[in-house]
């Protein structure tokens, strides 16, 4: 899992091109939306192009997605659980 | 309706050489031998805040920076509207999002690179960051670009009963692979020379390469303004005669001869197609007039005109000729008004007439 957490933000430092920014600064459980990283609703589009090109897992509902991208620590979570790749 | 001149009140250019810092152009001179003259990058992060900026390419980067610039040069926070030119758009952000689709079979397709490709992304950040609800519009017309916003600015402003300002520019990117096509057929020299050599090799076929993003704030009000652009005359694929026409005719219209063209700006490219044309323009020149060329220190682009017009306006400035843009000596003493002529590679011709406000 910790593997998997790391791994996952460096993916997200790449493809929303957090330039300045390493995986340790990045809160498993701070908000990834609004506080915490800032991200806004692009980014959230971005983050599903990442599960599905990464994991194989596409999100259909918006309200699961909601969910899923709250958190580094709910991501990681639910690619575990669900996993294609 | 008579069109009335349209009054620049600032002029901001991002090119190859460093127009961005006016005081710092052409000190020093930048050249290159591989055909594509890039842009300076100034610093992006006045303008853009850092969470937008990490997404821009840096197309949209720069034309948001020369646009915001612009603006603030001018003393504008929020203008009555935003007119924007390209013939491209964003290439870098297309390219990505065409080569995404091939490699992953049009699946899973990151979404900021087609967002941001659009031919009306920089108008819109423009609109955003100034808060300008009003005039938004985006002009797509190959080598006749930026001359359709300026026209359009110029019945806008026409039109105003009130004083108005507006934002009107252009840009457009030279990426390697639009380099590699576009050398294909034949848009820039198969042996390429040393830029600051151009001229010299106008017996082939093609020019350099190059990108930039200009912008201007523009009014129907001569307060503050550095120079007006008096009167604007597109000729699609003229002939030599033609020109002349059309040289005659914008001249006449602003009651001048050419002895009182103090400068031709002539945005030669170096392409033997063309050479017929610059050469009426230069041959139509008076004793009086100091010629100066441009394209060897910015490349060949659609809206390269761009940076002819912004010469024009700092050659107004500052009342100043530099050496390296000089290929013929005048004898005026100062620079008053400007003919402009611009050619471009698919053999169209631009005309402006620019006059100094004091």
């Amino acid at each position: 899992m910790e593997d998997l957490k790391r791994t996952l933000k460096q993916q997200i430092i790449d493809s929303l091109n957090l330039q300045g920014m390493k995986p340790e600064d990045i809160d498993d459980n701070a908000p990834l939306f609004g506080e915490g990283l800032g991200l806004d609703s692009i980014d959230s589009l971005e983050l599903m192009v990442l599960l599905e090109r990464n994991y194989g897992i596409k999100i259909e509902d918006a309200r699961e997605g909601r969910k899923i991208l709250s958190s580094v620590q709910t991501m990681a979570e639910y690619i575990q659980q669900n996993k294609k790749i | 309706m008579t069109m009335q001149p349209l009054y620049i009140i600032s002029a901001c250019s991002i090119t190859a050489q460093d127009t961005y810092n006016r005081e710092n152009f052409l000190n020093p001179v930048r050249s290159i031998d591989d055909g594509r003259l890039f842009v300076i990058d100034p610093d992006y992060t006045k303008y853009i805040n850092p969470v937008a900026i990490r997404r821009m390419s840096r197309m949209l980067k720069r034309g948001i920076t020369a646009g915001m610039r612009s603006l603030d040069e001018a003393g504008i926070k929020t203008p009555d509207g935003i007119i924007v030119g390209t013939s491209r758009g964003s290439v870098t952000d297309m390219e990505i999002f065409l080569h995404e689709l091939i490699e992953l079979d049009e699946q899973a397709l990151n979404p900021a690179g087609f967002i941001q490709s659009t031919y009306n992304s920089v108008n819109g950040w423009l609109a955003m960051l100034s808060k300008c609800t009003g005039y938004n519009q985006t002009y797509v017309h190959r080598g006749f670009t930026l001359e359709l916003c300026l026209f359009d600015a110029m019945l806008m402003l026409s039109e105003a009963k009130e004083k108005k300002h507006l934002l009107a520019g252009a840009f457009d990117e030279l990426t390697p692979e639009y380099f590699t096509i576009r050398t294909k057929i034949n848009y820039y020299k198969e042996q390429l020379p040393n830029s600051l050599n151009l001229y010299k090799h106008d017996d082939s076929t093609g020019s350099i390469g190059g990108e930039g993003a200009h912008f201007f704030t523009v009014s129907n009000d001569p307060a503050n303004a550095t120079s007006s652009l008096r009167s604007l005359a597109m000729l699609q694929k003229p002939t030599v005669a033609e020109l002349q026409a059309g040289i005659d005719n914008i001249l006449k219209e602003n009651n001048l001869d050419k002895e009182d063209i103090d400068v031709l700006v002539c945005g030669m490219n170096g392409d033997s197609r063309t050479r017929s044309l610059v050469d009426t323009a230069i041959n139509n020149c008076s004793a009086n007039t100091t010629v100066v060329n441009f394209k060897h220190l910015g490349g060949e682009y659609d809206t390269a005109s761009g940076f002819g017009l912004w010469l024009a306006d700092h050659l107004c400035r500052t009342q100043l000729i530099p050496s390296e843009v000089t290929c013929k000596v005048g004898t005026s003493a100062s620079v008053k008004n400007i003919l402009f002529c611009n050619t471009t590679i698919m053999g169209n011709v631009s005309l402006m007439v620019v006059t100094s406000v004091n």
